[in-house]
């Protein structure tokens, strides 16, 4: 089974770049060989356009990105298996302008590579709720907190069964 | 002499000076809003076919732009518009007091397609300010890098963004008659398209499915490529420097590049009989098309790609360099042109701020521009961005934009205007794949999978929505030429050993210096005025082309380019009342200046200088 283990996020802005930050401390521990890491922060259009490259080459991606969402509580981490809500065309239009005009987003990207075909049946998004998003390359504190358990996390959402991931997100603290 | 309103003549060596006896010369008085306002507000009671009609946001652009209008439904005409840039961009205040050449990779990130022209007009104000000259392969690739750049943006405004518009998606809900009477028409450009008649070719034209469409987006990543192979990272590139560019070119790099220039040889030819196509059938469809988007041709343009060997980087030379650029310089008012002086062009524009949420600066520190021109206390050099958060009132103040005038005059930016400058300018000295004659652009286009073509594109009679598009579309053969010639040069001076792409410098930690970058964005126009003080920023001033286009009223009462083209729109979509209204035609004047507008929200925090950035995104030209 072919895995990637993908970051969405920008940099220089310490909680919303989890992502990217942690994409090198996960890529330091050992995995298996079928397992493959890229940052998705350079644009969901261009994304797409790389998976294009490789149709089907991946069984299940993971994505990696503090995301926020308002209404939950910082720090907090959320786990889901993603599937597609069918947007509008309408809605798809809007979020390759965006993506074609620079906004890096990870709802974004996921609704592209859906309406493009690029995913695999199994999407995980692993989210953290972030506290600051300042200008900074450090992690607030409720984030910081959060960072130890993304390792086990990120490889239970890459290596293991998906049953234990629902289709809406849900705190990942409830996995154990 | 080619300012009217400003107090500046010049003598008889061309020399500018405050004209005498004007005791305050660039005092003004504003013209109060409240009359026309009121009068809008009492049409709207009285008039149940008079309504307000709000377009926010406006979809399809880059960014946050909202647009208000007042349309008479019963006479098909926009009474009033207002354009709103909602979002404040603050990249003014985030440099003050960084290292200058924190301003690449900062001014950057005021654009998500944009990013590598902000960082290249940042190491020019720079090269401008601390005397660097960069050697002439490094000063060719800068100008294929930004010619690929040109290259992403153009397809994605004509076929992604603007290009919908004219889709059999959208014509066949707002105007059915024309989509009918397209069937039956055929296309003039059949033979270098492919497409039979025209409302095949407005099918490929819909979002997501057609064809074009999905060309389009193909070349977007064409062009992304060979940039990436020259600048490493794309759109926010770590290898301009001033000076020059921090990469290692060989041939093979060149090659590369080479193999997917090519790809829009073909391109060009296509997107050119597309768009010459579809201009022509709506105009016959009904001549009342070309007052879509309709204003006075009053264009400014910095000119773009530096001619390797006359660039200096000086203010003192900048009129005989910018002259030698592949696209010239120049302002055209009322249709004709009036300079191609970089000077004159720089020490013309003024920004105000009277219908904008900021405050008026008070200092007039700079009197004059380093070769001695007079400068006005609006000036981009005398300029300090002072945010002021406040309700919005069509009568005072409503937008975070400014409105930059030349001459006090509203003029347009857009990358048609290198078209248009550098076709009547006649002065360009790069003749190998382009020729300037007037009244016309020719461009010959190698042989591809297509054959050998000579494009030829005409200084237009009217100047509208459709003519901005058109030009857009002639701008690809002509940005892949520019490209392809540079290639050349490039080419003869790495065979020659001439492979220096980089010259040292030195922030200088003491005194006063300042710069300016004046070059083009894909939409146009744009300038960084720095200011530098003991090795820091004291003030930096972006000037882009949305800046300019979607500007509010300036204090003379003129509406902004947009706001003008919307005014002059007639409503030909059909309708049968307020419910059904979609507004197409408004959306085609708007969209044809392809408006790049904030996605970066910087909040700022009432009370304090700082600045809070709620969510990170990359586009924020049109903002100040």
């Amino acid at each position: 089974m072919k895995v990637l283990i993908a970051s969405v996020g920008y940099y220089n802005l310490r909680d919303l770049s989890l992502g990217p930050l942690m994409l090198p401390q996960l890529q330091k521990l050992d995995w298996p060989a079928h397992l493959e890491f890229d940052d998705f922060s350079f644009g969901p259009i261009a994304v797409m356009q790389r998976m294009q490259d490789r149709p089907g080459f991946f069984d299940r991606v993971v994505f990696l990105a503090g995301v926020g969402r308002g209404g939950r509580e910082p720090g907090s981490i959320y786990c889901y298996r993603w599937k597609s809500a069918s947007p509008s065309n309408e809605e798809v239009q809007q979020c390759v302008t965006e993506g074609v005009t620079g906004v890096v987003s990870l709802d974004n990207l996921l609704v592209i590579g859906e309406y493009f075909k690029v995913w695999p049946n199994e999407i995980v998004v692993i989210e953290v709720e972030p506290f600051s998003e300042e200008w900074g390359d450090d992690y607030s504190e409720p984030v910081q907190a959060a960072v130890p358990v993304l390792p086990g996390l990120v490889r239970e959402a890459a290596l293991g069964p998906l049953h234990r991931f629902h289709d809406s997100p849900f705190v990942a603290t409830l996995l154990d | 002499m080619c300012f009217k309103n400003l107090p500046i003549e010049f003598d008889s060596q061309g020399k500018a000076q405050l004209k005498e006896g004007v005791s305050n010369p660039y005092t003004y008085q504003v013209k109060s809003l409240h009359a026309e306002e009121d009068q809008l507000r009492s049409l709207l009671a009285k008039n149940g076919h008079i309504k307000s009609v709000d377009f926010d946001p406006v979809t399809r652009v880059a960014g946050a732009l909202a647009f208000h209008t007042v349309a008479d439904l019963k006479e098909g005409k926009i009474l009033s518009a207002n354009s709103m840039a909602t979002l404040f961009r603050g990249y003014e205040v985030i440099l003050k007091g960084r290292d200058p050449r924190d301003a690449i990779f900062i001014s950057s990130r005021a654009c998500g397609v944009c990013g590598g022209v902000h960082a290249t007009v940042a190491a020019e104000a720079m090269e401008m300010a601390f005397d660097i000259k960069p050697p002439p392969l490094g000063i060719v690739v800068r100008n294929m890098m930004l010619a690929l750049e040109y290259l992403y943006d153009h397809p994605l405004h004509l076929f992604l963004l603007a290009g919908p518009d004219y889709s059999q998606a959208i014509v066949e809900q707002s105007n059915p008659e024309i989509m009918e009477k397209a069937w039956r028409t055929p296309a003039p450009g059949a033979d270098i398209h492919g497409y039979a008649n025209m409302g095949k070719l407005m099918e490929d034209m819909n979002p997501l499915t057609g064809s074009l469409y999905l060309e389009a987006l193909h070349m977007t990543r064409v062009a992304r490529e060979a940039y990436v192979l020259l600048g490493a990272k794309y759109p926010h590139p770590e290898t301009i420097v001033p000076g020059g560019v921090s990469v290692t070119i060989t041939l093979q790099t060149f090659n590369e590049v080479y193999a997917r220039l090519t790809k829009f040889f073909d391109y060009s030819k296509k997107a050119a009989a597309i768009w010459d196509d579809l201009t022509e059938f709506f105009y016959d469809a009904n001549p009342r098309y070309k007052e879509v988007g309709s204003r006075p041709m009053n264009i400014i343009d910095t000119g773009v790609w530096d001619d390797p060997y006359a660039y200096d980087a000086s203010y003192k030379n900048c009129n005989e360099w910018g002259e030698r650029r592949w696209a010239t310089p120049g302002v055209i008012i009322q249709g004709d042109l009036v300079t191609t002086r970089l000077q004159d062009i720089n020490i013309g524009v003024e920004e105000f701020v009277d219908h904008s949420f900021y405050e008026q600066w008070n200092s007039h520190r700079f009197k004059t521009d380093p070769s001695g021109n007079p400068l006005s206390p609006y000036h981009a050099w005398n300029k300090e961005t002072i945010p002021k958060p406040q309700g919005q009132n069509w009568k005072e103040r409503y937008t975070w934009d400014t409105a930059p005038r030349w001459d006090r005059i509203s003029v347009e930016a857009g990358a048609y205007a290198r078209l248009l400058i550098t076709a009547m300018a006649k002065k360009l000295p790069h003749t190998r794949f382009i020729e300037a004659t007037g009244t016309s652009l020719k461009i010959q286009l190698p042989r591809a999978s297509k054959p050998a073509l000579e494009l030829e594109w005409h200084v237009p009679q009217v100047w509208n929505a459709f003519e901005r598009n058109r030009a857009r579309a002639y701008c690809i053969a002509y940005t892949a030429m520019v490209c392809m010639d540079n290639w050349q040069h490039g080419m003869d001076m790495l065979k020659s050993g001439e492979t220096a792409v980089s010259t040292k410098f030195e922030i200088p930690k003491k005194g006063l210096h300042i710069g300016a970058g004046f070059w083009g964005a894909g939409r146009g126009f744009l300038t960084h005025h720095l200011v530098a003080e003991n090795g820091v920023i004291s003030n930096y001033q972006i000037n882009t082309p949305s800046t300019i286009n979607a500007s509010p009223r300036d204090p003379f009462g003129t509406p902004g380019p947009y706001e003008q083209a919307v005014m002059n729109t007639p409503i030909l979509e059909r309708y049968s009342g307020p419910d059904d209204f979609k507004g197409i035609d408004v959306l085609r004047a708007i969209r044809s200046f392809d408006p790049c507008m904030p996605c970066t929200t910087h909040i700022h925090v009432d009370g304090s200088d700082r600045v809070v950035s709620r969510e990170v995104n990359t586009c924020a030209c049109g903002i100040d």
